[in-house]
């Protein structure tokens, strides 16, 4: 029996849908990420199955049961807050015992457990603090053990490591993912960051003004997205329109406005000639191409440089990883002639470029 | 350079501080020095502390007590309702409706409510007329009418100070407790109240001790019988003359109202919230 169970649910706010028909099935002990822009209803979906927000339509379903019209303190659900909101009038401990003490564990009991999810998420000794005393990253730990202490059906995490930077987010990123693993609790965790979400999840989903446009494992998201919106949205590909003017089996060629690129094609019943390509940066090559194009824009990125190169009216973005034989920029700049050895980027630089793999996408919202 | 910019600080601080410290204090000290009298000695307030004025000083104390409280009862779910559920464009309206009372003379307030409250007043005209008394409720000149108008004049003060309290609670603690099993009584006592008691704390110290004291509401509303301090110290000044009695009184009184608001600190709650002050 999956964990959670979501069907055709709906929240309009205002005459506004900000949820349409979202359907949704989580495995016991998986780890779902549901991702999308801000204000596609990720969050508002989130409070419904939380049960902070009364959905218009729709059934939710944990562990078999309909919990649709439960409040949320019967539902065997726990939520991560944005901003985590602990109880600042509370001690550490006094925090994280608080969902148990309210579903009548006895203290005895309470405090064990109250010892145990500090320590799975390594704050053992921490109880007595109070949580303004604490890092960033031990207020991450402390609200996680607060509902993590409940054993929860499913865990709810609503962008929890939004406010972190960057090196603590991939701390985080780990711990969550290790803690998951020890409790085998199942985890929804909602974000924007594509990155933290395919780093850490079993399944993605990916949410679009109300709905969920795709879903899937990362790695398929990532290397064969179905939709225009979805490669964009995940790792910057570059959308080019075209025609396809030669097909072999699952592949086809595809005349674009920068010129002829292979795409593989998912969808063979696709017989539409007008297309749409994506291409992902690192899919480019740089060199002995027949694309040819100038750099409009270059950046340095650390362990690879980003350049922006103009075919014929269509802008590619393009990436190259820095060697590591210390290629700095002022190297690179004396380095001159020979194009393929140069690593460096030039604005104005005629270039060519090879695509190596692209995949055929839906154009349009779906 | 920096020394004398510190003196310079210091003489500008100084002054100010200095007539602040000067208007508090001063007077008080005159007040303490006439209680004790020409022989300086403790007569005034052994007269102060007799049964007879005993009575009216816990009974001051008890009106105190009792009338913050029914206040903050009537605040709690006014100010959430305007902070948290009302619209915010009603927000402000809704804020000086409520507090309009603290912009009028008090003396016509606690008038306006004999107006209402007398036996041929506002409410029993209605009420009567409706057929839904047989004869005028005798409520003016009682405890009632009394605690009605020191609500009315009181409630004010209570709901703007509360109001900053509310504005400043995170609902997001409430979906918090919600989401861990907290019923609403328990939201009530583990988030909103801790998160609001200094408000309710300052609300309390600004009201009590001047309904405690006060004089024009009982005096207008109030019944005959029933006296409190404020009408004794008026006494002994006016018909009396005697200063140093009404003082020691004052000051007998100034102790019971900080002995009052002690106990109310000896609540752990209390003290845990008053410590981060």
């Amino acid at each position: 029996m999956s964990a959670l169970a979501v069907e055709g649910l709906g929240k309009a706010f205002a005459g506004e849908h900000a949820v349409e028909d979202v359907s949704l099935t989580l495995e016991r002990g998986e780890f779902f990420s549901l991702i999308g822009p801000s204000g596609c209803g990720k969050t508002t979906t989130l409070r419904m199955l939380a049960g902070l927000l009364d959905p218009d339509s729709g059934t939710i379903r944990i562990d078999g049961t309909d919990v649709t019209d439960r409040p949320a303190r019967n539902r065997a659900t726990n939520m991560v807050f944005q901003d985590l909101v602990l109880f600042p009038h509370m001690t550490v401990a006094e925090n994280v015992a608080y969902g148990l003490a309210r579903s009548g564990v006895p203290k005895p009991e309470r405090q064990t457990r109250v010892a145990e999810a500090l320590d799975l998420v390594d704050l053992g000794g921490f109880g007595e603090r109070d949580p303004a005393d604490l890092s960033g990253g031990q207020r991450q730990r402390v609200a996680l053990a607060r509902a993590l202490v409940n054993d929860p059906e499913v865990l709810l995490l609503d962008e929890p490591l939004a406010s972190l930077d960057r090196a603590l987010r991939g701390e985080m990123q780990r711990e969550f993912r290790r803690i998951q693993r020890d409790s085998e609790t199942t985890f929804l965790y909602v974000t924007h960051d594509q990155e933290s979400a395919m780093s850490m999840s079993d399944r993605v989903a990916v949410m679009r003004a109300g709905g969920i446009v795709d879903r899937g494992p990362p790695r398929r998201l990532y290397s064969r997205p179905r939709t225009r919106f979805v490669a964009e949205f995940l790792g910057d590909a570059t959308v080019l329109d075209g025609e396809v003017v030669g097909r072999n089996g699952e592949t086809a060629v595809v005349e674009t406005q920068a010129g002829r690129v292979s795409a593989t094609s998912e969808t063979a019943n696709d017989h539409s000639d007008s297309v749409a390509v994506a291409i992902r940066p690192e899919a480019v090559t740089l060199g002995d191409g027949d694309l040819t194009g100038e750099v409009v824009d270059a950046a340095y990125k650390g362990f690879y440089e980003e350049a922006t190169v103009d075919c014929g009216g269509a802008r590619l973005t393009v990436r190259r990883e820095r060697s590591a034989g210390g290629s700095t920029v002022q190297e690179a700049s004396t380095d001159g002639g020979d194009p393929s050895r140069d690593r460096r980027f030039r604005v104005g630089k005629s270039v060519s470029l090879r695509v190596d793999r692209a995949v055929l996408v839906e154009d349009g919202d779906g | 350079m920096a020394t004398a910019e510190r003196r310079l600080d210091r003489l500008v601080a100084s002054g100010p501080a200095l007539l602040a410290l000067a208007l508090g204090v001063f007077p008080l000290l005159v007040l303490f020095v006439e209680s004790l009298g020409p022989g300086l000695g403790p007569a005034n307030y052994a007269e102060a502390l007799s049964p007879l004025y005993r009575g009216a000083l816990t009974y001051s104390i008890g009106v105190g007590v009792a009338v913050t409280a029914v206040c903050l009862l009537v605040a709690y779910p006014v100010t959430y309702w305007l902070a948290h559920r009302c619209p915010a464009r009603y927000r402000l309206v809704g804020l000086v409706a409520l507090t309009l009372p603290l912009w009028l003379n008090y003396v016509v307030l606690n008038y306006a409510w004999v107006w209402i409250l007398a036996r041929g007043g506002v409410v029993n005209a209605v009420l009567v007329n409706a057929g839904v008394l047989g004869q005028p409720l005798e409520v003016l000149y009682t405890e009632v009418s009394m605690a009605l108008g020191f609500v009315y004049i009181y409630l004010p003060y209570v709901v703007l100070t509360m109001y900053v309290s509310m504005e400043r609670l995170d609902q997001r603690l409430m979906a918090a407790a919600r989401d861990l099993g907290a019923t609403n009584l328990r939201v009530f006592v583990d988030v909103i109240l801790p998160r609001t008691l200094p408000g309710a704390a300052a609300a309390t110290l600004i009201v009590y001790a001047r309904i405690a004291g006060a004089f024009a509401t009982p005096e207008i509303l109030g019944s005959p019988g029933n006296v409190m301090v404020a009408r004794l110290v008026v006494q002994a000044v006016r018909e009396y003359i005697d200063y140093g009695f009404a003082a020691a009184l004052s000051f007998v009184f100034l102790v019971a109202v900080l002995a009052s608001l002690a106990v109310g600190a000896l609540f752990p709650r209390v003290r845990r919230e008053l410590r981060q002050w």
